[in-house]
């Protein structure tokens, strides 16, 4: 029962995202921005840990979890952590193995709240002048002092 | 002339593109213009020409007759004859002098029109496609072929000719390297009559006295060459017509997206044409060049894109980005799907990008120092104060095209000397090195179908 309400609950990717920015922000990622362009991309939600100094990005689906792997490889780029978050309903459905290889982080999202279902590993493939430009407009728009 | 094959000819689609067509056309074996374009602007076109044709550098023209005929609307798949597709929005001043926007056929469209005579004229005054039935009296078809082939012999000079300070030039303007018989699409609604026609056409145009060889376009849809029945007509019934070559342009067919039936089909039909006549690619990419084995003389294209064309374009796109040519993958790409796979391959330093990804002189001008200057190929900017998504920087753009000239050039080079197991063994190194990355994947199918067309070796 609790899975239908989900379903409904969830009509959007956007609806996913008050959850998710709650998730991040209670592990000191203050610093958030939603629809944040990497080229001809767009990350749903990217933020930043001063912190930790590290950064995140998360693309949120509703069911293509295969597509949303494809554009997270990307992200890796330029975010020290990247993550796909879906509803709890579509967690069976993903291979869980390919999210572990490729060092993806995986969110289960509930109307209550997300599950981290898979940690993300820390890129390897990041690049740091790709970060960098992105902090500083994180920083800036918020006001550097958080 | 060359005499090597492939050879490349680029199509000048705008004239925004003259800084690209001066720089390279010296390298290139040949320039195509369209007719539309050349009405548009005729002065600078022919200013254009006499710089660049000449020496090495072969001159066409494309009549563009096919824009006068019926089409499949790309949105709705209806055929459609009331050549809408060449109208745009005008501002005209109504007899009280207020000002209205109607929506009218475009001024260059009109004045090709007008010089190429009926039916094309007759299509405009009356606002109606030309059909095949416009064209079913050989007389007809012989005045519109004379008048077609003479456009493209003499417009070039004629413009030179009306200029009291330039007609001195005439003596020195570029002659058409062959001219095109009129020629219209085969639309897959009405395959038979419109094949007739154009097969008649290129016979009248054949019989003509012209100062340069007749050359065919062949204009059909993509899915006729699934037809096996209708390609081996083609194979025999085009060089009957006298013409001594023939262009290939099927609307829709991507190279790249094309499954492996429609590619088979296409090697097959050029192979089969190439045994009689002189086979080019109107709108042609990588495989086109590398079909060059099997009878393909000459691959035209675009500055920046062009590889492929629809007969009607989809008007309302927005400006499309211009990706990254990836030359192993010979398929224009974003750059973070390029650069994400530069790490597990082992792509590391400026150097180690020259070596296996690219060493043209624009990427060696752009990534020097450090790898993450590859960026540069996609630089994104807000292009108007209240945009709200970022474009691509025209820099950018600027260097993508111009890089994928010069690897097109490479290409052309490299194709020549080799062999075609070099070139099918090139083709599945990338399939297995490139499309093994994740990023990469789910583009580079077309690799491995390419050297499995010409795994066939006719020859």
């Amino acid at each position: 029962m609790k899975r239908k309400i989900d379903i409904t609950r969830f009509k959007l990717e956007k609806d996913l995202s008050i959850p998710v920015e709650r998730f991040f922000r209670d592990r000191a990622f203050g610093f958030q921005k939603n629809e944040v362009a990497f080229y001809e991309h767009r990350m749903d939600l990217y933020g930043y840990s001063q912190d930790h100094d590290l950064t995140f990005a998360v693309e949120l689906k509703l069911r293509n979890w295969s597509r949303a792997i494809k554009q997270a490889l990307l992200y890796q780029l330029c975010s020290d952590l990247t993550y796909v978050a879906v509803p709890l309903s579509t967690i069976k459905l993903v291979d869980l193995n390919l999210f572990q290889s490729y060092g993806l982080g995986l969110i289960a999202v509930e109307s209550t709240g997300c599950n981290e279902v898979i940690p993300a590993v820390r890129s390897e493939v990041m690049r740091r002048h790709y970060r960098e430009v992105y902090v500083s407009i994180l920083l800036e728009e918020n006001g550097n002092g958080f | 002339m060359a005499s090597e094959t492939p050879e490349i000819v680029i199509r000048i689609g705008s004239h925004a593109e003259k800084e690209y067509i001066l720089k390279l056309a010296p390298f290139v074996d040949g320039v195509i213009v369209g007719a539309n374009l050349f009405e548009a602007a005729p002065g600078a076109t022919a200013s254009l020409l006499l710089t660049i044709g000449g020496k090495s550098t072969n001159v066409y023209i494309d009549p563009m007759t096919y824009a006068f005929g019926q089409y499949t609307d790309p949105d709705t798949g209806k055929l459609r004859a009331d050549l809408d597709w060449i109208k745009s929005e005008q501002i005209r001043k109504d007899e009280k002098g207020r000002k209205k926007t109607i929506r009218d056929f475009k001024r260059s469209y009109r004045t090709l029109a007008e010089s190429l005579g009926n039916p094309v004229s007759e299509a405009l005054r009356s606002g109606r496609a030309v059909s095949p039935n416009d064209l079913s009296e050989r007389e007809v078809q012989r005045r519109f072929c004379q008048t077609v082939v003479e456009y493209q012999q003499g417009r070039i000079a004629r413009e030179f000719e009306n200029d009291e300070e330039l007609s001195h030039f005439v003596e020195n303007m570029p002659r058409p390297a062959a001219v095109f018989a009129p020629y219209f699409y085969i639309e897959p609604h009405n395959t038979q009559d419109w094949l007739s026609v154009n097969l008649s056409l290129m016979s009248e145009a054949a019989k003509l006295e012209t100062s340069a060889p007749v050359h065919g376009v062949l204009c059909a849809d993509s899915t006729h060459l699934d037809e096996s029945e209708l390609r081996k007509y083609l194979s025999e019934a085009i060089p009957t017509t006298g013409v001594a070559g023939v262009w290939l342009w099927f609307s829709g067919f991507y190279e790249e997206l094309a499954s492996l039936q429609s590619l088979e089909g296409y090697a097959e039909l050029v192979h089969a044409l190439s045994k009689n006549i002189e086979v080019h690619a109107m709108h042609g990419g990588f495989l086109s060049l590398a079909l060059s084995k099997f009878g393909v003389r000459g691959v035209s294209h675009g500055v920046g894109y062009g590889e492929q064309k629809d007969v009607v374009p989809v008007i309302g796109q927005s400006t499309p980005t211009v990706r990254y040519y990836l030359p192993a993958l010979a398929r224009r790409l974003g750059v973070p799907e390029i650069e994400r796979a530069f790490d597990a391959l082992g792509i590391r330093t400026a150097q180690d990008f020259h070596n296996r990804v690219c060493d043209c002189a624009v990427c060696k001008g752009v990534v020097v120092d450090s790898l993450d200057e590859f960026a540069a190929f996609g630089d994104m900017h807000y292009s108007r104060p209240e945009a709200k998504r970022k474009g691509q920087t025209p820099a950018a753009a600027k260097r993508c095209r111009f890089h994928f000239l010069l690897s097109r050039l490479i290409e052309r080079d490299w194709l020549r000397r080799s062999s075609i197991g070099e070139i099918i063994k090139r083709l599945e190194e990338a399939s297995d090195i490139w499309g093994g990355q994740p990023s990469l994947s789910s583009r580079s199918g077309h690799v491995h179908r390419w050297a499995k067309v010409l795994s066939a070796n006719p020859r």
